[in-house]
């Protein structure tokens, strides 16, 4: 098996602004964002596993129960091998605790992003039409409810990007956030009603997005599976010598 | 679209089991994780991150293997609610025998990590009286922070003017780093907590 090369993700800029929030603070309100970096596409594989290298508290074999359940990496041939002729290279890390997202971006220098920041990001999209908007949105819906844990793409493939560049926010795998389960939805029992209550804009649009914050709410820190991965945000750019390094790369 | 209501219902009732066993702490005891359900690899310890207290010393949580540990978070620009919690966390310190007292440590760890420095945290704690050898106040990375908070159950919410929406808890972790008794609300009753404590001590 060939080294395989350590690419940084490339950290992109999110402007200050705001969106319509499915699940606002202050109803009809929308929601202010600060600017912010995030990554360009989902953590893989393989930089998971430089992680791994440098942090070994967090490989399978020695990660603690308190941080995850029992699915952590499952799928890893062992403790270093992602086992790439099965998964294949630049793919989306999968099967990791909110813990061990978080324990990763901070060893980046960076954090996961907060719901508003990911959302803020994800909405960032320009559609032609809204006819165009509504097609996205049935795609989204279909995909949400059967992703393809066994074929996942590589990172970067789906096409979907938003304004700013940053990709596969949809269409890959879904991501943990730091407070995916935010304290608004301490107040919203998860039964049928919700997504009715939840789609206060009447879109399809807003319906998928609905389902993705409903979904979310159901996590809890410790599962682990096939369909979340994540992407982690910066409040500062990327160190110059890492830009350098992107530099000589590219 | 019914098909993707039921599809989502369904992988919600999947996931909500775990989701009520982890959060359904609301006063029912019988939910807290019992005893021979948890073992070391439960332990709070295992977040290994450095933290600094309100005397500038940088600590980790591991430091206070081997006593018992009682943990409340909170955020010093909360005249509100926050003083009551600081005050019920020394209604159950103080509840507890001198001998005791000097046995257990208090960590009243800060969420605003924007805000609250050492400084800030020490002029808290000696305007609270609460500057004592067992107290420390402290704060640390915002990912570290949110960590222990998560493990702990706490969850909290910066509210755009400076302020946090936060559950009101105080734990108690065991010589271990495990979560031995929490008590959610405010002005809750300390007694049970006060005993867990003393147990834990005579059985060392």
């Amino acid at each position: 098996m060939p080294e395989i090369a350590f690419s940084q993700t490339a950290r992109v800029v999110v402007p200050a602004g705001s969106f319509h929030s499915v699940l606002p603070e202050v109803e009809g309100e929308p929601v202010a964002v600060d600017s912010f970096y995030m990554d360009e596409t989902a953590v893989t594989n393989e930089e998971y596993l430089e992680f791994l290298k440098d942090n070994p508290e967090w490989k399978r074999s020695k990660i603690p129960p308190v941080f995850t359940n029992n699915g952590y990496l499952r799928e890893w041939k062992s403790d270093l091998d992602p086992g790439y002729e099965n998964v294949g290279v630049n793919r989306p890390l999968t099967r990791v605790s909110w813990y061990a997202a978080n324990a990763y971006c901070a060893a980046q220098g960076g954090r996961l992003p907060t719901l508003n920041e990911w959302e803020y990001s994800a909405q960032l999209m320009e559609f032609d039409s809204d006819a165009e908007m509504n097609t996205f949105s049935s795609g989204l819906i279909n995909w949400y409810s059967g992703i393809d844990v066994k074929n996942l793409a590589e990172v970067g493939s789906t096409g979907i990007e938003n304004t700013e560049g940053i990709k596969d926010q949809f269409g890959l795998v879904m991501e943990w956030v730091e407070d995916f389960k935010p304290i608004i939805a301490d107040e919203l029992s998860l039964d049928c009603g919700t997504v009715g209550r939840m789609n206060t804009l009447g879109s399809v649009y807003s319906y998928a997005a609905s389902i993705r914050y409903i979904t979310r709410m159901s996590f809890n820190p410790k599962i682990t599976t096939g369909m979340v991965g994540f992407r982690c945000a910066y409040d500062v750019p990327a160190p110059s010598s890492q830009n350098n390094i992107n530099g000589e790369t590219l | 679209m019914r098909s993707v209501i039921a599809y989502t219902l369904a992988f919600l009732g999947i996931l909500s089991l775990e989701a009520v066993a982890q959060h359904g702490h609301h006063g029912h005891e019988k939910k807290a994780l019992k005893s021979e359900e948890i073992h070391a690899d439960h332990s709070l310890y295992h977040l290994d991150s450095e933290f600094i207290d309100h005397r500038n010393e940088p600590l980790k949580l591991s430091n206070f293997k081997g006593e018992p540990v009682i943990v409340v978070l909170f955020y010093g620009n909360c005249t509100q609610v926050c003083p009551i919690l600081i005050q019920d966390t020394w209604r159950l310190f103080s509840s507890l025998d001198e001998s005791t007292q000097t046995k257990t440590k208090v960590l009243a760890v800060s969420f605003d990590t924007e805000n609250d420095t050492p400084e800030t945290l020490k002029e808290y704690a000696e305007y609270e009286q609460l500057d004592l050898p067992e107290w420390y106040f402290i704060t640390g990375k915002h990912t570290d922070i949110k960590m222990l908070a998560t493990m702990l159950g706490v969850k909290y919410q910066q509210t755009g003017d400076g302020h946090f929406a936060h559950s009101n808890l105080v734990t108690v972790l065991d010589t271990e780093g495990k979560i031995a008794k929490r008590v959610e609300g405010l002005n809750q009753p300390m007694n049970k907590a006060a005993t867990v404590i003393e147990a834990m001590l005579k059985n060392l």
